[in-house]
């Protein structure tokens, strides 16, 4: 067969790479932010678009889908090429990949700064930029199955494998869980509410980080790190196990992020089986990368593409270990809403993503450049800085965790909470964040210095954008199986099949586990005291998701004896029946607010406390570490899309009366009144038409209706 | 109908049973499958990364 001379297109592998850099300098810097705000509270600047709640979903949004994702799109786009010796498919559905996914980034940091977020976390965004992610990721789907349908070489190899899966799956996750209805361009409600809220939100948070954050970078490892070693794969065998296994499991797992909430135990229990039995494709496709290295490891020492390559590896292997272990209900007892989550995040973010994107960059820009890499000790440094700098980093924040997660259950010999100030807890981890910056501080020094490497060796080198490659034309086999040909060995050849096996893999858990929950009643026992939030609550409610309070307060208390004692009653899922979204949160930077509107309860604190609280809360508490929120007494309350607010509600089932909607501006202004006057009594001057007196009556309102209804068990209403 | 079936069942503790079962049953098999793979064509596929038919990019080795 004549051998066909074909060019693969490094100037989009260029792109991405330049992208990559920079993005990761940006997402990591507001990180560094994020976490000086921990320390000093007045890095917010007293302004809006720098709050802890609005920029930390920049930083989560940029490190993942900017650094990560362009890193990703890089190791792709060059990989696939090669491994199907063909170009891409289409030049312009590269470039549309690029640009609109570069587009995509900076509305995402634009809208978040300016407060418009759905308030879902790692799933921000609103629904036209939902959209266009939609689209965007569509066409880099098509131009990645176009180039593998004109391939060169009959079998697909593993790393597309792992691609195919993350194109397939990001795309149902992604619609799935942005199934939302508009109330304004830059504001709408996702459909779901509460529990099943919950439930979609982290089926989808999960699997994110599975198949965006996972199992793309599977696919690089199995591309980068035979080239790297020039070795090839250790075991093809266990690659088949790894993928089917892994990409079957971990659509499972994500109620494990909502162990002993409302959501039905038999989904959380679900969850964790599936979480801990993901140990073993885990762990496999770990050792199968590690023992590529078998006979090369004193290469190892020599090569800093290897070095980042095996920590990140090593990473992936810890992430993977204490993932699953943080899923049994013993561990997330202790672990949930502490650091010890970031901690964890940050080894899998900083160690596996970012050291084996470092590890591709320094691979494929020499040779892109024709060049070698301009200085070994410089990859040294980086390497070695950075690898501190993760230390630095997660040590002090699982030693941060552990302390308040004690502290949080301690009682005394009387059977009181030793530490009923949440406050407390949050101060004693103060140089426990200050580690912390160190050590984002000193990865940031280390990725400064890779930077400079490699802009020193992009001058050294001279850029190849056309690099010439040849290989025979594909010979047009049957379609079926051939005689002998295993199943599996057919699969490989057969693209649109392998899509298909693939998308009922990972589809099978995510109905299973969703479809229940939607439509069988009897998973959401209703409460008959909770009813639909005021239009002056529901306006504060939205205040509250704008600001991203969700990030540091969250809106679920555990059924633990020193939450209970701590907030009052634990949560039930039919408290959260109008939530959309639902707020329950990740996280306690601050105390639970779930309770916080019940007047006999032990978070209750009067109007002129959440005015003076949001005016500037070190002057109630010299540590505490909540910003300033001033412009909420400043700006006046936006009533205009009320209307619109409560037809989208009843839309989506909430039960306002027919024809509320033109009156509840009515109600709206009578019941800020009311808060205006009571303030007034307190001294304090302020509109009822000021945002502050819509965020007050949210607060307020939180807890009460479950209150009323006295003890759980006697109010459910439900089958 | 479906709507009605979802609605009125019950017992779905069976769904994570049935899901082990599946998932035991349909990864032994895999496992096995992998074996009948002839030795050949695994050696083949390990190596596909190792050769990118590319003119230039060989060239290029670490220092």
């Amino acid at each position: 067969m004549e051998n066909q001379t074909f060019y693969y297109d490094n100037k989009i592998v260029k792109n991405f790479a330049y992208a990559t850099l920079f993005w990761g300098v940006v997402g990591m810097v507001v990180g560094l932010l994020l976490a000086l705000q921990f320390i000093w509270p007045a890095l917010t600047f007293g302004i809006p678009y720098t709050t802890f709640g609005r920029i930390r979903p920049i930083h989560t949004n940029a490190v993942i889908f900017a650094f990560v994702g362009n890193g990703m799109f890089t190791g792709i786009y060059y990989s696939l090429q090669r491994l199907c010796k063909a170009r891409m498919f289409n030049d312009l559905l590269s470039k549309i990949n690029f640009w609109g996914w570069q587009l995509i980034i900076v509305l995402a940091a634009v809208t978040f700064a300016c407060g418009a977020t759905t308030g879902k976390e790692y799933a921000e965004l609103e629904w036209p930029i939902d959209i266009l992610v939609a689209v965007i990721w569509l066409v880099f789907g098509a131009n990645m199955i176009g180039t593998i349908i004109k391939r060169r070489v009959q079998h697909i190899y593993v790393a597309i494998w792992f691609y195919i899966a993350t194109f397939v799956t990001i795309t149902v996750l992604h619609v799935t869980n942005s199934l939302e209805i508009p109330v304004t361009l830059f504001k709408s409600y996702p459909i779901y509410a509460g529990v099943q809220d919950a439930l979609v939100q982290w089926w989808y948070g999960h699997n994110a980080v599975a198949f965006f954050l996972t199992t793309p970078f599977l696919g690089l490892m199995y591309y980068y790190l035979p080239k790297a070693a020039n070795r090839p794969i250790y075991s093809y065998r266990l690659s088949i196990v790894h993928f089917w296994a892994l990409i079957f499991l971990y659509i499972w797992a994500g109620p494990h992020h909502l162990l002993y909430s409302a959501l039905p135990g038999w989904a959380q229990s679900l969850g964790v089986v599936f979480s801990v039995m993901l140990i073993a494709p885990s762990w496999g496709g770990m050792v199968n990368g590690l023992l590529t290295l078998r006979g090369a490891w004193d290469r190892v020492r020599e090569d800093p593409v290897l070095k980042f390559m095996v920590v990140a590896v090593t990473a992936y292997g810890m992430s993977t270990f204490e993932g699953p272990m943080m899923s049994t209900k013993t561990v997330n007892a202790i672990s949930h809403f502490t650091d010890w989550t970031v901690g964890h995040a940050h080894i899998g973010a900083l160690g596996w993503n970012g050291f084996l994107t470092f590890a591709v960059l320094y691979y494929l820009i020499p040779r892109m450049f024709q060049t070698q890499l301009f200085s070994k000790k410089m990859a040294n440094a980086h390497f070695w800085i950075g690898t501190l700098g993760i230390i630095f980093y997660a040590v002090p924040l699982y030693w941060g965790a552990i302390t308040q997660a004690s502290m949080w259950k301690e009682f005394t010999a009387a059977g009181m909470l030793k530490y009923p100030n949440f406050l407390e807890t949050v101060t004693q981890l103060r140089p426990m964040y200050a580690a912390r910056a160190i050590g984002g501080g000193l990865y940031i020094v280390g990725i400064v210095i890779g930077i400079f490497n490699l802009i020193l060796t992009v001058r050294a080198g001279k850029f190849v954008p056309e690099e010439a490659a040849s290989a025979p034309a594909l010979v047009k086999v049957t379609g079926s199986r051939e005689s002998g040909e295993g199943l599996h060995r057919w699969l490989e050849r057969r693209p649109v099949q392998f899509i298909l096996f693939a998308l009922v893999a990972v589809i099978i858990g995510g109905l299973i586990e969703i479809v229940p929950l939607y439509l069988v009643k009897t998973n959401i026992p209703t409460i008959a005291s909770v009813k639909p939030y005021t239009p002056l609550e529901l306006q504060g409610r939205d205040i509250y998701v704008r600001e991203g309070c969700y990030t540091c307060h969250s809106q679920q208390v555990r059924p633990f004896r020193s939450e209970t004692e701590r907030y009052g009653e634990y949560a039930k899922a039919g408290e959260y029946v109008y939530d959309h979204p639902f707020q329950w949160g990740s996280k306690r930077n601050g105390p639970d607010l779930s309770r916080e509107g019940v007047v006999s309860g032990r978070q209750y604190k009067p109007n002129s406390w959440h005015y003076n609280h949001m005016l500037n809360p070190q002057r109630l508490n010299e540590q505490s570490i909540m910003p300033v929120y001033k412009w909420l007494i400043a700006d006046d309350l936006d009533i205009s899309t009320t209307a619109k607010k409560i037809r989208v509600m009843q839309f989506l089932g909430v039960p306002y009366p027919e024809g509320y909607d033109k009156i509840a501006n009515d109600d709206l202004l009578k019941q800020a009144q009311g808060i205006a006057d009571d303030l007034k009594s307190q001294g304090i001057q302020v509109a009822p038409t000021k945002e502050i007196i819509a965020m007050i009556a949210y607060l307020q309102r939180l807890g009460k209706d479950v209150h009323a209804a006295g003890t759980p068990t006697a109010t459910i209403t439900g089958k | 109908m479906l709507r009605d079936m979802f609605t009125s069942m019950g017992g779905f503790e069976i769904y994570g049973m049935i899901s082990m079962i599946v998932f035991v049953v349909f990864f032994g098999l895999l496992i096995l499958h992998t074996y009948s793979i002839k030795k050949k064509d695994v050696e083949g596929f390990s190596n596909m990364p190792l050769d990118d038919s590319s003119k230039e990019s060989d060239e290029i080795q670490d220092s």
